[in-house]
């Protein structure tokens, strides 16, 4: 589903974050990418995104290469992909499902719909008591529940999550990982950039490790300790 | 563009307008306040064109026959006249009606005038009174006539006529000049006054970007947020021109009668046929500049 061939990324024009990366990732994967700070994760995620453009090489999704998409094609594509975030990005104005709601509403889905859709995915992140309340009031745990539910409602083929428990505790980090992984055994691709070595081992989910700009090591089942 | 949508862009309109109240009232007024100024200059120069063309009315050659002039010499000045391309008027007055003007002009001391009612005694002469088809032009044209056959004198109040014209002159161009400058520096600040409530909802057009919502769903509700701080914004001086106007009008009428102004509904047409349509387009354009920026995610 994703194919990602030969692809290089420079910032300016000595600043390498990506050199000759090749992956191939199939629909319903779970795919955790790690390394170090720097080493080009939130990148590679911009790039599938179609936020930046690679320097060189070609990403196909679905098919199809994102790297020559027109412009007006792009929020289109985005439709497929769900994005979560390490800051969650919420609007703090809105409530829970407005939150939730707002990015159906920006694709023009019907209110009758949203108001179908919201609720299964508030009652899915374990937040149904929570429509009406303001992120503000809500804690780290519950405010990346509401980002999930975000990324999920619109239904997805693919979930991006760049470091989606970086700001929050253990625990809660735990109960977000599973949740991803809830998502994924759905049929859901999830791609999850992330620094937690303890999460990462527990999945023991396929594990792509990116250190100088490069995949250092591509694994099946693999743990967080097995890249060094 | 679907009804239902343009329902939602005009309530998320509303919404920013609310949610922003400060910053909105700011825009508003920064558009009030510009457009006011605009507005004022646009009704002061409408009523300097309005009285240099009554002035423009009433500058005209005067042109006074030589009386040794025999018939055939009249029939050609005339004709000649009559024939200049840049003369649009002539109006012969012979000198018995000129001693009528001068008597109704002299009114109650017209019994100076006793003694040279007669015909033969009338001092007077007959003249031509002639418009040219630009005023401006009046100074060429005299000097021409000034060497036809049968010319006494002419008379187009030289030394008052040029002066006056440079004058109408100067005042239009430094209106127009004005004007320009001061539409130039509305549309930054309302761009400027926009930009901030746009920065304020970045957050909220990024995600907008990452769920995939097109351009043209970005930036419709702050088209409509432009639009509508526009038009308030050029409401407001309308109504002060239309009120400040209407009590200036009647200050000069009852205080400075002899100059005339335009009527006070006249002047609110003209001016909300420049300022309205102005502080949408100034509302729009300011939007469209401010929002530009912030859809390259």
């Amino acid at each position: 589903m994703i194919e990602i061939h030969h692809l290089y990324k420079k910032y300016g024009s000595d600043v390498h974050v990506l050199e000759d990366i090749n992956l191939t990732i199939d629909r319903g994967e779970f795919v955790f990418v790690v390394g170090s700070s720097g080493a080009g994760k939130s990148t590679l995620l911009k790039l599938l995104l179609r936020e930046i453009l690679p320097t060189k090489g070609f990403i196909k999704v679905f098919g199809r290469d994102i790297t020559r998409l027109r412009k007006r094609e792009i929020p289109y594509f985005r439709r497929n992909i769900g994005m979560i975030f390490q800051d969650f990005r919420l609007l703090e104005d809105r409530n829970v499902f407005e939150n939730v709601a707002f990015s159906l509403r920006v694709i023009g889905v019907s209110t009758r719909e949203i108001n179908k859709r919201v609720p299964l995915t508030l009652k899915l992140v374990g937040l149904q008591d929570k429509a009406l309340k303001n992120p503000g009031e809500l804690s780290g745990g519950e405010q990346q529940r509401v980002c999930v539910a975000r990324a999920i409602v619109n239904r997805p083929a693919v979930v991006l999550a760049d470091e989606p428990t970086g700001n929050l505790d253990p625990n809660t980090s735990m109960e977000i990982m599973k949740l991803l992984h809830d998502i994924n055994v759905r049929g859901t691709t999830v791609i999850v950039a992330t620094h937690a070595k303890e999460l990462v081992d527990y999945f023991q989910k396929r594990v792509v490790v990116l250190e100088g700009n490069r995949v250092i090591s591509d694994r099946e089942r693999g743990v967080y300790l097995n890249a060094y | 563009m679907h009804i239902k949508s343009l329902f939602y862009f005009f309530k998320e309109a509303l919404r920013g307008i609310v949610r922003n109240g400060w910053m909105s009232i700011a825009s508003m007024g920064v558009v009030s306040i510009t457009l006011l100024i605009l507005g004022s200059f646009v009704v002061l120069s409408f009523n300097v064109d309005l009285v240099t063309h009554d002035l423009k009315e009433d500058v005209q050659i005067v042109l006074y026959i030589d009386e040794k002039a025999n018939e055939g010499t009249r029939a050609v000045l005339h004709s000649k006249l009559v024939a200049h391309p840049q003369v649009s008027e002539v109006r012969f007055v012979d000198k018995e009606e000129a001693m009528g003007r001068l008597k109704e002009k002299l009114g109650d001391r017209s019994r100076l005038l006793e003694g040279y009612e007669k015909p033969e005694d009338n001092p007077l002469r007959d003249s031509y009174e002639l418009r040219t088809s630009i005023p401006e032009e009046i100074s060429a044209v005299a000097a021409q006539i000034e060497s036809y056959p049968g010319v006494a004198e002419v008379d187009y109040g030289s030394g008052v006529v040029e002066p006056l014209f440079q004058f109408t002159g100067l005042v239009r161009w430094i209106g127009l000049a004005f004007m320009a400058g001061l539409a130039v520096t509305t549309v930054f600040l309302i761009a400027h006054t926009i930009r901030l409530t746009v920065y304020v909802r970045r957050k909220e057009i990024m995600i907008m970007k990452y769920v995939g919502a097109t351009d043209w769903f970005i930036r419709w509700p702050f088209l409509f947020e432009g639009l509508i701080l526009g038009l308030i914004g050029a409401v407001i001086p309308v109504i002060v021109i239309f009120y400040g106007y209407q009590a200036a009008a009647l200050w000069m009428r009852s205080n400075i009668y002899f100059v005339s102004l335009l009527p006070p509904e006249k002047i609110v047409e003209k001016v909300v046929k420049i300022l309205l349509p102005l502080g949408v387009a100034l509302g729009i354009v300011g939007s469209t500049i401010s929002v530009r920026r912030f859809l390259r995610v």
